[in-house]
């Protein structure tokens, strides 16, 4: 790609809004390019948000999926089609900004992370296995902190310190201490760079209003292709990146019509529900009631340190689908998870021989050896895959339940789905956990410049990943709502 | 990889008429003669070049079976593209297309392409619906019509490629407004032919809508 096209690129926060899709500000790709030749695989991107940042209230509010649904129905017809458009929707601005904020989080992290002399990621990782207690304290501490701290200097404290409970917390659940943490990280960050930049908070603003999560995954991938694709290292990049894979293994498609039910559904009970009164209506409402229950995830404890065998992972997800009573079963996703500790035993296994035979330690560096990029990589493909497979799993769930009649009361049905979330992140964690003890150990003689970016990029991704699991479990809701109501009668 | 247009198709028509089978070919270039049954939908993405531009395909491979329909449905909102497959081995297939017709025109958008695919045609001695029917039929409902097999690979490329020419050269002539996302159409990231001077081109048609 010419150097003029990568000018073309819209990635600028900072462009007028009547060509947003378009010439973004040459001086941020001047700025990236720099970066991609100082650090070629940090690719640590922030989720896009899709939930507002601080505000409890808000919070709540995109939580009630009318709201939601309203906007992006009056906006198109299309549940496909409101992905956005290039170069129209304000949304690709705002997209724009978060790819760049991610870059900010690397630069923020690193420079936190070697000026403060706090520990550094690949110290927590090694601290992960062995300490369990702490967890649930620092975590205290960090929200105390994030309540009081503004500046951004503190702010950076408050989020290394988070960054170590994300780490460490083993007695603390994962919803609210580490991913909390992870998102506390990128809040702070956020907060910090929209210090710097009025434009942002406005753009995010709109992020919130009018999107749905897989818009906002869609946009993010499409800035990231374009960014990528104007790169001159754009092939490590390209291997890397967390939106893009998500797409191949079909994450996205799946999602995407995982909303179509989900609105479908939505709308269809809505109607039902507007046509009854009195009585009914009351009883309706009530028997929906410990269904909404089940949706609102309990704090799930992490306390289980030991990664599960492949059995035994395959067992309970498969249990777990049992109970929901449709016809399919999740080879897939455990099928995803068994490769991904399959390749990590045997990266295991060689760095050991290598180890023994450490006779020429310089040429057995040179040798083939199983690089600290492999790995990353390796960690961010397999995230990709298993968030793809969760997205497959839970459409297939929804398609199912609409498809059949319901021998299983929903409420049950939503039951097992909550576990089976559940499961998925902790597995997400484990699976996180043991990849960066990996990249710890394989690159003990990188420098810590090198290593650290990506072993944040991991524990980054494997946050989003999770969130993007919890985001389309809520999406079953409606669906469970619906074949409720149309069994009763 | 960047494209310039990404268009949304759909796959409809009975079950067993080889619908998941001319995706695998059309994706993977390869055959497998025993398939699961699709459950709702299944999806599958190719990359092909027109007019210079590269276009990538998204491709929803719905489920057949008559208890999936209302499902389905769900899907063929904001589709640029369909193929309506039937089996010239067997009549019903072909007798059933009408209800098909209807249903897609009843959810989709009004521009969308659709072409008629008359599928299997190396079984040519259990032949059951003669060629000139499938050109009758699609001649009468104003749809592109090919015969292929996802077998033997032939037509597979040239149903698909030709499905997405027909939208491209509607976009040419204005029909499908592209800033419309219900139209199945979405502009890529990568407008023009790369490090041509035609990208201000391309980022103004994309932002030409925009207000």
């Amino acid at each position: 790609m010419s150097e003029k096209d990568s000018s073309e690129n819209p990635r600028g926060s900072s462009q007028p809004p009547d060509e947003p899709g378009d010439a973004p500000s040459s001086e941020n790709s001047t700025k990236e390019q720099k970066r991609a030749v100082s650090e070629p695989v940090a690719i640590t991107r922030k989720r896009p948000e899709a939930k507002s940042s601080s505000e409890a209230a808000e919070q709540e509010e995109q939580k009630t999926p009318e709201k939601h649904d309203l906007d992006s129905e009056a906006k198109s017809p299309s549940g496909w089609g409101y992905w956005g458009n290039w170069g129209k929707s304000l949304i690709s601005t705002a997209s724009a900004t978060v790819a760049t904020v991610g870059h900010g989080i690397t630069s923020a992290i690193e420079k936190a992370e070697s000026s403060l002399g706090v520990p550094s990621p690949v110290e927590l990782s090694i601290r992960s296995q062995e300490e369990t207690e702490e967890g649930a304290d620092s975590v205290q501490s960090a929200d105390a902190k994030e309540n009081e701290s503004s500046s951004p200097i503190t702010g950076a404290l408050g989020f290394l310190s988070s960054i170590s409970t994300a780490v460490q917390s083993t007695g603390k659940t994962v919803l609210t201490g580490g991913l909390d943490a992870l998102e506390f990280i990128g809040k702070k960050t956020m907060d910090v760079i929209a210090e710097g930049d009025p434009g942002f908070k406005k753009t995010k603003g709109i992020i919130n209003r009018n999107s749905t999560l897989s818009q906002v995954l869609r946009e993010a991938k499409e800035q990231e292709e374009l960014r990528v694709s104007s790169d001159f290292n754009a092939e490590t990049e390209q291997k890397a990146h967390y939106g893009l894979l998500f797409d191949e293994y079909q994450g996205l498609a799946h999602l995407e019509a995982l909303e179509l039910l989900s609105k479908e559904s939505d709308a269809k009970t809505k109607a039902i529900l507007s046509s009854l009164s009195g009585e009914e209506l009351a009883e309706v409402k009530a028997e929906l009631e410990p269904l909404k229950e089940a949706f609102s995830l309990e704090e799930f404890d992490d306390e289980e340190e030991l990664e599960k065998g492949d059995e035994e992972f395959t067992q309970e997800v498969t249990t777990l689908f049992d109970e929901l009573h449709i016809s399919a079963r999740p080879l897939k996703l455990t099928k995803a998870r068994i490769d991904a500790y399959k390749w990590m035993a045997d990266v295991e296994e060689d760095g050991k021989k290598k180890k023994e035979e450490q006779a020429e330690p310089e040429d057995a560096e040179v040798q083939g050896k199983t690089s600290v990029e492999d790995i990353h990589e390796f960690a961010i493909r397999s995230l990709a895959e298993l968030t793809a497979c969760s997205m497959e799993m839970f459409h297939k769930a929804a398609t199912l339940i609409l498809h059949g009649e319901s021998p299983v009361p929903a409420a049950a049905r939503g039951r097992a789905l909550s576990q089976m979330t559940i499961l998925l992140c902790k597995e997400l964690t484990q699976l996180s956990k043991r990849i960066t003890t990996l990249l710890t150990i394989t690159g003990a003689s990188e420098k810590s410049d090198v290593l650290n970016p990506l072993i944040t990029g991991v524990f980054l991704e494997a946050s989003n990943s999770a969130s993007y699991i919890q985001d389309a479990f809520q999406l079953l809701l409606p669906v469970l709502e619906i074949s409720h109501i149309q069994s009763r009668t | 990889m960047a494209y310039a247009y990404l268009f949304k198709y759909i796959i409809i028509g009975d079950t067993g008429v080889g619908k998941s089978c001319l995706l695998l070919q059309f994706t993977d270039k390869r055959f497998q003669p025993v398939h699961d049954l699709t459950i709702g939908v299944e999806f599958g993405a190719r990359m092909i070049t027109i007019d210079g531009k590269q276009i990538k395909l998204q491709i929803w491979d719905t489920a057949g079976q008559e208890s999936f329909r209302s499902i389905t449905r769900s899907y063929y909102r904001g589709a640029a593209g369909a193929l309506l497959v039937y089996d010239i081995t067997r009549r019903d297939t072909f007798n059933h297309l009408t209800t098909w017709l209807e249903d897609a025109r009843q959810h989709s958008n009004s521009n969308m392409v659709i072409m008629l695919i008359a599928n299997k045609s190396d079984l040519e001695s259990r032949r059951e619906v003669k060629k000139e029917e499938g050109e009758a039929f699609a001649r009468e409902h104003g749809l592109i019509f090919m015969e292929t097999s996802a077998k033997t690979a032939s037509n597979v490329e040239e149903a698909f490629i030709n499905t997405a020419k027909e939208i491209y050269e509607k976009i040419q002539e204005g029909v499908f407004d592209i800033n419309n996302e219900a139209n199945g159409i979405k502009i890529g990231p990568q407008h023009s032919t790369p490090g041509s001077p035609g990208s201000h081109l391309g980022g103004q048609q994309a932002g030409g809508g925009c207000c």
